[in-house]
């Protein structure tokens, strides 16, 4: 793979990108080379994705040009950028979940008869490049049926049906396992080699830029903060570089617990067995306790089981068989606010679905749950909002929500300031045991430091902890233990200090737990 | 911040009504008619001429207008209940069918049937005729909420095929059941010891105002200075979250709509007993769209509704007097509403598409939002 | 007066009938079913049908020519159709907000504009059979009298067929579903949504403006709010006929029978024409309620199956 500038195959020059209210890309220039593997890495908001949607036409420039093998544009159309070779896997997979998966990968451009749709004749096509690439998917299975990572490949299938040149993979292994994460690096180091391809990764994850780049640019707040050869910087260079100062997630201080663990659990899940919405069983048979003063881990690929789990512990989801207790009294049919009330506090996976009400103001979104105690109401019905707003404002100051006023609509935050508005809100509730979900996604690393102390915080306090996560490394540095999930059942228990990644990845993906690995289990792995 | 956007919003509701008049005023000449001509008689007829202390409770046109303004605000109020709590109730005619039906036959019968209610004050039979009338709209919109939170059917739908039952059904009842002997489609009239006292003779006006003013502020209390009101706009804006939180995110939507339905209901049975004595077909209950516009307009704010129902109120009586005398239809108000209502929810996208416009040309006039 | 018997309710002129009252929300359900496709259902089919059916009123009136009126109709839908769209679409509107709205402004204008036709235009106000004289065409079924049915009533199930091969055998079938679906992966393959889009609404406006000819010729001439609600019907339709066009066409007949029992049994005064009057919405109330009850029962079963198959 030599990377000898002949002529760039895109070159960005002057671009910036303003949004309503947001200058997203800044004066960026950027050459990249054919047959390269491109890293963009920068936080959340820096402009990644806004700049790769410029290259793909879904974004028109405010100012600036873009070259494509020696043409210059002032802004592209996605079918130009198709037209020119230029094929993008997206962050959110761009399929129709009920089409087939030929009838997703031909889609924009249907094999034709007459004038209808050859749908035959889109089967074999799919067939064909299935044979050609080595990427197996079942061609007549509709999207919606299919794993992550199997979408992923359709994806990339996709791109490559359309003669895509260059690559574009945002945010690629964000929804993969380490095995997995392997596998589309051997993919993408494939078509690199074997058809000259240029790839351009978007990502956050610097173990990732060290392992499959040629170069690595990185953004930050819209600028370019530096371009390099990926074997002349560090994974510490390029943290500060992202971030402007520098910080890299150091260590959090984990009290030790002093005494011991507490006979009774703060939650107990046995045999514990839970439907998905589609019917299926989503958790089958899960058992562990989590007690006070400890962070238990969930690591699993996303889709095996942990949203269900979640849902079932806390009120929101029919719990099918098994028990689910807290503070020793059985939730399985108590709605989600009568767990609340034993103590059980809940950040949801989903924060704009589940965690906010986005049209309400940021006062209305942190005071529900104590709306009906003083001060913030007289007799449990008259509302007062003058101690509604002041508390909303002290809250603000502590959790650092930035936002224009306690009257701003939770809707208009940015997704590190909305989870901001619900660690606050759940964090600040009179009680002992919290599940939290997927804490940091979206979120930016300082933002992301910011959560990790304060979950650690609660747990020095001795609250209970049920962290889910499909961040390898939050868990790493969060949790006293770790389970591995996969298919709904635990396939594994792990000490982080010092369960290797490999042996958790291996569990995460169905391996049973080598007996060398284990540590103290008191699981029930059938049901 | 906030109050920028309520200027904004002010001024582009003062653009749209000024718009939806000039449309107005464009149908008029279109069908031969003078606009200054078409809007004087309109505002004479809903405001009349007689203003001193002394011929001002004789002045009807007043009077039928805060009459048609009390029937905007309690149908406004309705629509906006229900919206808070996420539901979209359009059968709001339906419930107020029945609730007139029930009322009328409550006030012409109720001594008959139950003849141990024929000793009872006045007042409290109209209680009763009161009560029976707000569960009769209640029920019947309880249907369409439980349809939506037990089986997810569009309540748009259903409320508005129930709109054509409960018409239908109360025109059955009216010209077969309960016929009143030898007159037309009607029941017969109610006691006349339970009919409202008239003011502002000879409008429809009548002490049913007051209610009317009770249960409205009953009902802005209620929306927005309540825990429950408080609940059921969470509830309305993301039912999940409420959930979430701990809210009982179903009753909370069944209970809006089932509020705002007996507000329907009620206000059926007042417009039976302060005008009309009787149900009969003629009824007018079609108004609830026009108020159901006015709280789409509004975005369902309650003070908002109160407001602009008086303008409404307005345009709505003077609009009876402007087809007596010019001749022009009173429909046309439903279009200018109508207009209004194009214009406000086009607002937000044309205010956006002038916004990324404008950012496109000057970028150095980047506002700094919310971080 | 003849006694009444079930078996005249099932017979080849109550088919017909069944059939000629279900072509109007066969066709506003079509409308429907494209918008709803294309993910931006409208609901403001009552005012589109009342809307075209006043202009193809007014217009095969003065040009003398059903044809003419015909057109007219479908130039008014479309326009309609346009407007939805560029609301919706363009300006990013409700489209609840603007379909209920819609209905409300055209059901208003149409009325208003109604009353102030010259008096000479009374041959719109009443039924005199001066509608729109679109031809008809006569079927007759073993010893039965030939039964008159406007050819619209063929072209409407014809359009059925067309819907469904449309949406489920073309590239532009498929990229409207796309549309709707899921939006952004047709953008991502260089395909525009909002064209599709603006194609669905276009079609809506298209297919109630012939539903508001055909309603004109149904019930022969205008009259204020002379849809009543049958475009609501129509909405419901498309709901439980879980927009594929075949169910939606069958629901739509279920509406059409269920509309044809209660005229026979009030033309055997079995049962009072108020109370008849009301069976097509509360029939298609309780369809509604089975249908999701029985959906609700069934739904985790057949998923589960088919998720299973996968495996």
């Amino acid at each position: 793979m030599s990377n000898q500038p002949i002529q760039p195959i895109v070159e960005f020059s002057h671009i910036s990108m303003q949004f309503p209210g947001v200058l997203a890309n800044d004066d960026v220039s950027l050459s990249i080379m054919p047959g390269e593997v491109f890293a963009l890495v920068g936080e959340n908001g820096a402009g990644k994705s806004t700049l790769m949607n410029i290259l793909f036409g879904i974004n028109t420039p405010s100012a600036g040009t873009i070259t494509v093998k020696g043409k210059t544009y002032k802004s592209l159309t996605s079918a130009q950028a198709i037209g020119l070779g230029i094929g993008m896997v997206h962050q959110h997979f761009m399929l129709v979940p009920s089409f087939s998966v030929a009838q997703n990968i031909v889609l924009g451009d249907e094999p034709q008869r007459g004038i209808l749709y050859d749908l035959r004749e889109a089967k074999r096509i799919t067939e064909k490049l299935v044979a050609e690439y080595g990427l197996e998917v079942p061609p007549d299975e509709p999207v919606k049926n299919l794993s992550v990572g199997l979408q992923q490949r359709v994806e990339i299938l996709k791109t490559l049906h359309r003669g895509a040149e260059i690559l574009i993979l945002d945010e690629p292994t964000a929804v993969l396992t380490p095995q997995e994460t392997d596998e589309l690096f051997d993919v993408i180091r494939g078509i690199v080699r074997d058809r000259g391809m240029t790839v351009i990764i978007i990502t956050h994850k610097l173990g990732e830029v060290m392992a499959i780049s040629n170069r690595v640019g990185v953004l930050r707040h819209g600028r370019l903060a530096g371009v390099y050869e990926t074997a002349d910087v560090d994974e510490r260079k390029l943290a500060s570089l992202m971030v402007g100062k520098d910080v890299l997630l150091g260590l959090l201080e984990r009290n030790q617990r002093e005494q011991p663990i507490p006979e009774e659990p703060a939650i107990s899940v046995r045999n514990l067995t839970v439907r998905d919405n589609r019917g299926l069983e989503a958790v089958r048979g899960m058992s562990f306790d989590v007690h006070r003063g400890e962070i238990v881990g969930i690591a699993g690929v996303e889709g095996n089981g942990q949203s269900e789990l979640v849902e079932a512990v806390t009120g929101m989801r029919a719990i099918r068989d098994g028990e689910v207790y807290v503070f020793g009294k059985k939730i399985n049919r108590l709605s989600p606010g009568k767990i609340r009330k034993l103590g059980l506090s809940h950040v949801p996976e989903d924060r704009l679905a589940t965690g906010v009400a986005a049209q309400a103001d940021i006062t209305e979104n942190l005071v529900i749950g104590k709306h009906r105690r003083w001060p913030f109401s007289v007799l449990r019905v008259h509302m007062r909002g003058g101690p509604a707003r002041r508390y909303a404002r002290k809250l603000s100051g502590e959790f650092d929500i930035r936002s224009a006023g306690v009257g701003t609509e939770v809707g208009s935050l940015s997704g590190g300031n909305m989870q901001k508005v619900v660690v606050a809100r759940e964090f600040s509730f009179d009680t002992q045991a919290l599940v939290i979900a997927q804490p940091t996604r979206g979120v930016d690393i300082g933002a992301t430091d910011f959560f990790h102390q304060r979950i650690m915080d609660k747990r020095n306090q001795g609250c209970a902890i049920l962290l889910v996560s499909a961040d390898l490394d939050e868990l790493y540095r969060l949790s006293d233990r770790m389970l591995t999930v996969y298919e709904g059942r635990i396939t594994g228990e792990f000490d982080p200090a010092t369960a290797p990644r490999e042996e958790v990845g291996r569990c995460m993906m169905g391996a049973d737990q080598a007996q060398d690995s284990k540590t103290t289990v008191n699981e029930a792995s059938d049901g | 911040m906030k109050w920028k956007e309520r200027g904004i919003y002010l001024l582009s509701l003062l653009i749209s009504i000024v718009l939806g008049l000039g449309v107005g005023a464009l149908l008029m000449l279109a069908t031969g008619h003078d606009p200054i001509e078409g809007y004087t008689a309109m505002v004479n007829g809903a405001l009349g001429s007689k203003w001193d202390a002394d011929t001002i409770l004789k002045n009807s046109e007043l009077g039928n207008t805060l009459y048609r303004s009390t029937l905007l605000i309690i149908t406004g109020l309705a629509t906006a209940v229900a919206s808070d709590a996420g539901l979209f109730n359009v059968g709001g005619q339906g419930q107020m069918c029945l609730g007139a039906l029930v009322g009328a036959y409550l006030g012409a019968e109720l001594t008959t049937i139950l003849p141990f209610t024929a000793g009872w004050p006045v007042w409290l039979l109209i209680v009763v005729c009161f009560l029976a009338a707000t569960l009769a709209g209640a029920i019947y919109a309880l249907i369409p909420a439980l349809m939506k939170v037990r089986l997810n059917i569009s309540e748009v739908v259903s409320t508005i095929l129930l709109n054509s039952v409960a018409l239908t059904f109360c025109t059955y009842m009216s010209n077969g059941p309960l016929k009143a002997q030898g007159k037309g489609t009607q029941t017969a009239a109610i006691l006349k010891d339970l009919e409202f006292t008239r003011f502002f003779k000879p409008s429809n006006l009548s002490q049913a105002v007051f209610i009317a003013a009770g249960m409205a502020l009953v009902v802005w209390y209620l929306m927005s200075r309540t825990t429950f009101g408080y609940e059921m706009r969470m509830a309305g804006r993301n039912s999940r979250f409420a959930k979430f939180s701990g809210l009982k995110a179903s009753t909370l939507a069944v209970t809006g709509m089932v509020i705002s339905g007996a507000l329907c209901g009620a206000l059926g049975m007042l417009e039976v007993f302060g005008w009309k004595h009787r149900y009969a077909v003629d009824l007018s209950t079609d108004f609830y769209w026009d108020g159901m516009l006015v709280a789409m307009i509004m975005r369902y704010k309650p003070l908002g509704i109160i407001l602009m129902s008086f303008f409404f109120g307005i345009l709505k009586s003077g609009a009876i007097r402007m087809q007596s005398s010019t001749g022009i239809s009173p429909e046309l108000i439903q279009v200018i509403q109508a207009i209004i209502i194009f214009f406000m929810a086009a607002e937000q996208g044309m205010i956006l598409r002038f916004r990324t416009w404008r950012a496109r040309r000057h970028p150095q006039h980047e506002e700094v939002i919310s971080a | 007066m003849n006694a009444f018997q079930f078996s005249d309710l099932i017979s080849f002129s109550s088919l017909m009938s069944t059939l000629g009252t279900a072509t109007i929300v066969i066709l506003a359900g079509l409308g429907c079913l494209m918008t709803e496709k294309a993910g931006m259902m409208n609901i403001g089919l009552d005012g589109i049908i009342t809307g075209s059916g006043f202009v193809a009123a007014v217009v095969s009136w003065a040009a003398d020519s059903w044809a003419l009126g015909l057109l007219a109709a479908l130039a008014t839908g479309l326009i309609l159709g346009l407007f939805y769209g560029v609301m919706v679409i363009r300006l990013k509107s409700d489209e609840f907000v603007i379909g209920v709205t819609l209905n409300m402004f055209l059901i208003a204008l149409s009325t208003f504009l109604y009353r102030s036709l010259p008096a000479e235009a009374n041959g719109l106000h009443v039924t005199e059979g001066t509608g729109m004289p679109i031809p008809k065409i006569s079927l007759s079924m073993g010893s039965s009298n030939p039964i008159n049915i406007s050819i619209l009533v063929p072209v409407a199930l014809i359009l059925v067929a067309v819907c469904q091969v449309f949406l489920y055998r073309t590239r532009h079938g498929f990229w409207l579903r796309a549309a709707g679906e899921h939006p952004e992966s047709l953008q991502s393959v260089g395909r525009s949504p909002a064209k599709m889009k603006y194609m669905a609404s276009l079609a809506c406006g298209a297919f109630c403006g012939m539903a508001g000819a055909y309603l004109l010729n149904y019930v022969d001439g205008f009259s204020e709010g002379f849809s009543a609600s049958r475009g609501y019907i129509a909405v419901a339709c498309v709901i439980f006929g879980r927009s594929n066009p075949l169910l939606v066409t069958l629901a739509a007949l279920f509406f059409g029978l269920v509309d044809t029992v209660g005229q026979r049994l009030q033309v055997f005064g079995v049962v009072d024409s108020n109370l008849t009057a009301a069976f097509p919405y509360a029939g298609t109330i309780l369809m509604m309620i089975v249908l999701a009850v029985y959906n609700k029962a069934r739904k985790p079963k057949r998923k589960a199956e088919t998720a299973e198959a996968v495996k």
